[in-house]
């Protein structure tokens, strides 16, 4: 006993020697702001979903069928436009909405990771003419367009008006028309789109191979296809790994490409679904159940790579190239294949976001090509009432969200990088666990926690509105950004630099203002600047929490909302796309100032 | 001035344990070192004294004021870091006055002051440079002069001249020591590098597995080792196992293999006859011999490294080997048989517990 009360004692005094009020205070505001606006909601969803039997909604055909509705492949010969014509149309069979979900998640993941390594073998190991057009083709799609891209992509696969149908049809004049709808749809959009996270990742890892690794196995007599198989891919696969996961959950939790394709048969769609009736103050739980279902999923994703990758690893990629990167010239074959193949499938994949400024600077773009040039449709944004709201909002909720990921990411990867107390990697996993956790979660705990504990309060987001949660869930949602930037700049900041103050007889706080802020500075901007960024993209939260205030005259809404409630208004894509202007040029200028005013080594990961 | 007591100061790392009941006092004005091989724990006792480190066990104290739980900045010691740690956002003067300002002095003394102390270290026109713009030599006596400005109580150096160049290694070496003298600042050293504890220090402290070994001044630890580490560690030496035959006193007849040697007992132990034992000799108290017939051992010289001074010759005895300093002169060649001398009272016999693990290490 006696031993055990002392043990306690020294285990204080210990605690208290290493933590001074500054720290304290680092480590509790970030440890009070997960609590109520991540951990508390978090649990009240796994409450809701547990009072209801869970299990229920396993036996609903609706969300698990062993009976497959509808067909991959429809063709029919149709008389169309005054000729016949073979119409084909993918459509994807469906087996219940979870089922749906997860197939097209392990398709859409499998397909990009193919496509995405492929891409990066490319461009790691190859040089040719024109390379630098190919690395950044293959990274516009990650260009944040919230549903224009989706709808970009649509439209490009519709067999009546689409490009592609114009191109076989019209100009090549074969009797074929093709069409990609529904489900299919859904996974086309996500692969053209999520491709490049898996090829950044790739590269990234790729080029951070040591090269003497392969040069060693070439003298061995390893040789191409096989040198890429025993060395490349094996070395290559956190990268892989790290990609793959984030791809997955994007699958899971995107919700664009199912609004555009109006394909309900998925989680995603089915819990946005009830935020619209959830105006009246009621979710139903099967949203709860539903978001558990999300968040297993992409936890088990986690826990699947956990062996390459850690969380720390992605929210931040090092573009590395430490080392003299080992690069080729391709032979003639493998240079007519890179422009034969590569650069159209590349040009295809930045296509969305082309069509994206298609849209919003022509006046009419409903037959296959479009028509007019126009203005009207940017000055739109600024003149309708609604959409400049939104804007207005999006940017007053990341203004405010943003300064508190300063803040918040300072003090939180300062405590865990120089704090000598037990118990931190718990802190460094809850701050960073964000990146994994699918927003529609988030959205669906907010809802329960708020309107439930909070009622009545500002917090409430069925009395007063979203905006309010709005910022908080962007603040959590994408603090990591930050975060690892903070954690990232501190780890090139020698303790020594700290000491020093310390021991001339500096505070901690003291230490803090003038040797570590001035020192990280610039990486608490680009954090900071990065998470802007995709606050002011943010979708899932913005267009189940965001609607919930209604939209009239000085609503609540953010950009993306608007932007998905626009899309099927009349002129609507145009002013949507010139919204997705809006951010492409906002995303510009932030890759612009953080890689080469401040030189810092971010790379995107998408949406 | 001020006087550094450590009393029992335990430190363990998980299953390391850093610092083990180290004991020590540093008086007024005394250059007192730390020294050991890394990761003997010497660093940890010098961070447990500015207070970036909290004991498990053990008393700290500055005079009489015990400040084992003092917070870094309350302490009044200033420390020199082995990297430096000169702020790259400042300037040489802003980096020399921060210690100032937080004192709250007048612009005109801190100006004053900081004047002083870099015409001290010789680097006055300096003051408007950034770190980065200065030579390794510069940094080191800048990072000094941040550290003496503030006029502590206590002077930490964690290896200060390890990340510069061999001669201006042995330049700043002189001048710190000087510096100390003429400030008097009690000073705590620490190093990993014999040679510059021997020259620097007014006392050495061994450090080896986080305890201390032996403190004492240079020539004591050098000549009267109490302990096989110690003996092997300070200065170059040479070991030769075997037998003890004899003992009187603190004198005994040492045999190894067919020769017998006269050498004396270490301080602190005791021998019998019949126990295994190691003899340290340094190898420059060797000499070849002709004539004499007492003290003596035959041996082939394996290999030869010519070292300026002196040929070092690997010499085989036996089944041992053992490194002597020989006359270049002699132009000893592989091969030859050699009889070499050594005085009996640089033949310091120690029991064997532990050689081979010293061996290992060397």
């Amino acid at each position: 006993m006696m031993k055990e009360g002392r043990n306690l004692k020294s285990r204080f005094k210990h605690l208290f020697f290493y933590l001074d009020l500054t720290l304290l205070t680092q480590m509790m505001i970030p440890l009070f702001i997960f609590f109520i606006f991540l951990i508390g909601p978090l649990a009240t969803v796994l409450y809701v979903a547990f009072q209801y039997n869970p299990l229920n909604i396993l036996r609903d055909p609706t969300f698990l069928s062993f009976n497959p509705q509808g067909q991959l492949v429809f063709m029919a010969k149709r008389y169309f436009r005054g000729e016949w014509v073979n119409i084909i149309i993918f459509r994807g069979v469906s087996y219940g909405v979870i089922f749906n979900s997860l197939a097209n998640a392990f398709f859409v993941t499998i397909c990009s990771s193919i496509l995405g390594v492929i891409i990066a073998f490319i461009l790691a190991r190859y040089e040719f003419p024109g390379k630098i057009l190919f690395r950044v083709l293959a990274t516009v799609p990650l260009l944040m367009t919230p549903f224009i891209n989706a709808f970009v992509i649509k439209k490009l696969f519709d067999w009546r008006d689409g490009l592609i149908s114009f191109f076989i049809n019209d100009v090549l004049n074969l009797p074929y028309r093709v069409g990609i709808e529904s489900l299919a749809g859904v996974a086309v959009t996500q692969i053209m789109t999520f491709f490049p996270i898996i090829y950044l990742n790739v590269f990234s890892s790729m080029v951070n191979v040591d090269p003497s690794l392969e040069e060693q196995a070439e003298s061995l007599g390893a040789r191409g296809f096989r040198l890429f198989r025993t060395i490349t891919l094996p070395l290559s696969l956190p990268g892989l790994a790290a990609g793959s996961a984030i791809v997955f959950i994007f699958s899971l939790e995107d919700i664009a490409a199912p609004i555009v394709f109006n394909e309900r048969r998925f989680i995603s769609y089915q819990i946005f679904s009830r935020f619209i009736e959830a105006t009246t103050g009621q979710l139903s739980p099967v949203a709860a159940t539903l978001a558990i279902i999300l968040l297993t999923l992409a936890l088990l994703a986690f826990a699947g790579i956990k062996e390459y990758v850690s969380l720390k690893q992605y929210a931040m990629l090092s573009r590395g190239g430490r080392w003299k990167v080992r690069i080729s010239k391709p032979g003639k074959k493998g240079l007519i294949a890179i422009y034969a193949f590569v650069l159209p499938f590349l040009l295809f994949t930045a296509f969305p976001q082309i069509g994206v400024f298609i849209y919003a600077f022509s006046q009419e773009w409903s037959g296959p090509l479009p028509k007019g040039f126009t203005l009207d449709n940017l000055s739109r944004i600024v003149i309708d009432p609604l959409v400049s709201r939104a804007i207005i909002n999006s940017l007053s909720y990341s203004i405010v969200a943003v300064t508190m990921i300063a803040f918040i990411g300072l003090s939180a990867s300062y405590v865990i990088a120089r704090a000598k107390i037990p118990g931190l990697h718990l802190m460094d996993l809850l701050v960073t666990s964000p990146i994994a956790l699918p927003g529609l979660v988030i959205a669906v705990g907010y809802f329960y926690f708020f309107s439930t504990f909070f009622a009545g309060t500002i917090l409430d987001p069925v009395r007063t509105g979203p905006y309010f949660l709005l910022m908080f869930a962007y603040t959590v949602r994408r603090l990591p950004f930050t975060a690892r930037a903070v954690f990232a700049g501190l780890q090139q900041v020698h303790v020594a630099l700290e000491e020093a103050s310390l021991n001339l007889g500096a505070s901690r706080l003291r230490t803090l203002v003038f040797i570590v802020i001035p020192l990280i500075g610039l990486n608490i901007l680009s954090g900071a600047l990065i998470s802007f960024v995709y606050c002011m993209s943010e979708v899932s939260t913005g267009v189940t929490l965001g609607g919930l205030g209604g939209i009239s005259e000085g609503h609540q809404a953010p950009i993306t909302f608007i932007m998905m409630d626009y899309l099927n208004r009349i002129r609507g894509p145009h002013i949507v796309a010139s919204l997705g202007v809006l951010l492409i040029s906002i995303q510009l200028t932030v890759i612009f100032l953080v890689n080469f005013a401040f030189k810092q080594k971010y790379a995107y990961i998408g949406v | 001035m001020t006087r550094v007591v450590l009393k029992e100061v335990t430190k363990r790392f998980e299953d390391v344990v850093a610092a083990d009941r180290v004991t020590f006092q540093v008086e007024e004005g005394e250059l007192f070192t730390l020294l050991g091989p890394s990761g003997c724990g010497k660093t940890t006792t010098l961070r447990i004294i500015a207070g970036f480190e909290m004991p498990d066990y053990g008393r700290i104290f500055f005079d009489e004021a015990d400040v084992t739980f003092k917070k870094p900045y309350e302490r009044g010691c200033a420390m020199v870091f082995q990297n430096y740690a000169l702020w790259p956002h400042m300037s040489v003067y802003e980096n020399i006055a921060y210690g100032l300002k937080l004192r709250k002095l007048p612009k005109s003394e801190i100006d004053k002051r900081v004047k002083e102390v870099l015409r001290l270290v010789g680097l006055e026109g300096l003051e408007n440079r950034h770190p980065l713009q200065l030579s390794g030599g510069q940094q080191q006596r800048v990072a000094l002069a941040r550290a003496l400005v503030i006029e502590p109580k206590v002077l930490l150096l964690d290896e200060p001249l390890s990340n510069l160049d061999a001669k201006l290694r042995l330049r700043m070496r002189e001048e710190l020591k000087s510096l100390q003298k003429e400030l008097g600042i009690t000073t705590i050293y620490v190093t990993h590098d014999q040679e510059e504890a021997m020259s620097i220090s007014d006392r050495i402290a061994v450090m080896r597995k986080g305890r201390i070994l032996q403190i004492g001044s240079p020539i004591k630890v050098y000549m009267d080792p109490t302990n096989l580490f110690v003996a092997t560690f300070i200065g170059r030496s040479t070991l030769l196992r075997g037998i003890v035959e004899e003992v009187s006193g603190r004198r005994v007849k040492f045999k190894v293999g067919a020769f017998t040697l006269d050498g004396r007992i270490a301080e602190g132990f005791n021998m019998k006859k019949g126990e295994r034992a190691v003899a340290v000799i340094r190898p420059e108290d060797f000499s070849i011999e002709f004539k004499k017939a007492s003290n003596v051992i035959d041996g082939t010289v394996k290999l030869t490294m010519f070292l300026g001074p002196f040929m070092q010759a690997k010499v085989k005895i036996g089944s041992q080997d053992i490194s002597a300093y020989l006359d270049p002169e002699l132009k000893l060649k592989p091969g030859e048989h050699i009889r070499l001398y050594i005085d009996p009272d640089d033949v310091v016999i120690f029991p064997a517990e532990g050689w081979e693990e010293l061996e290992f290490e060397a």
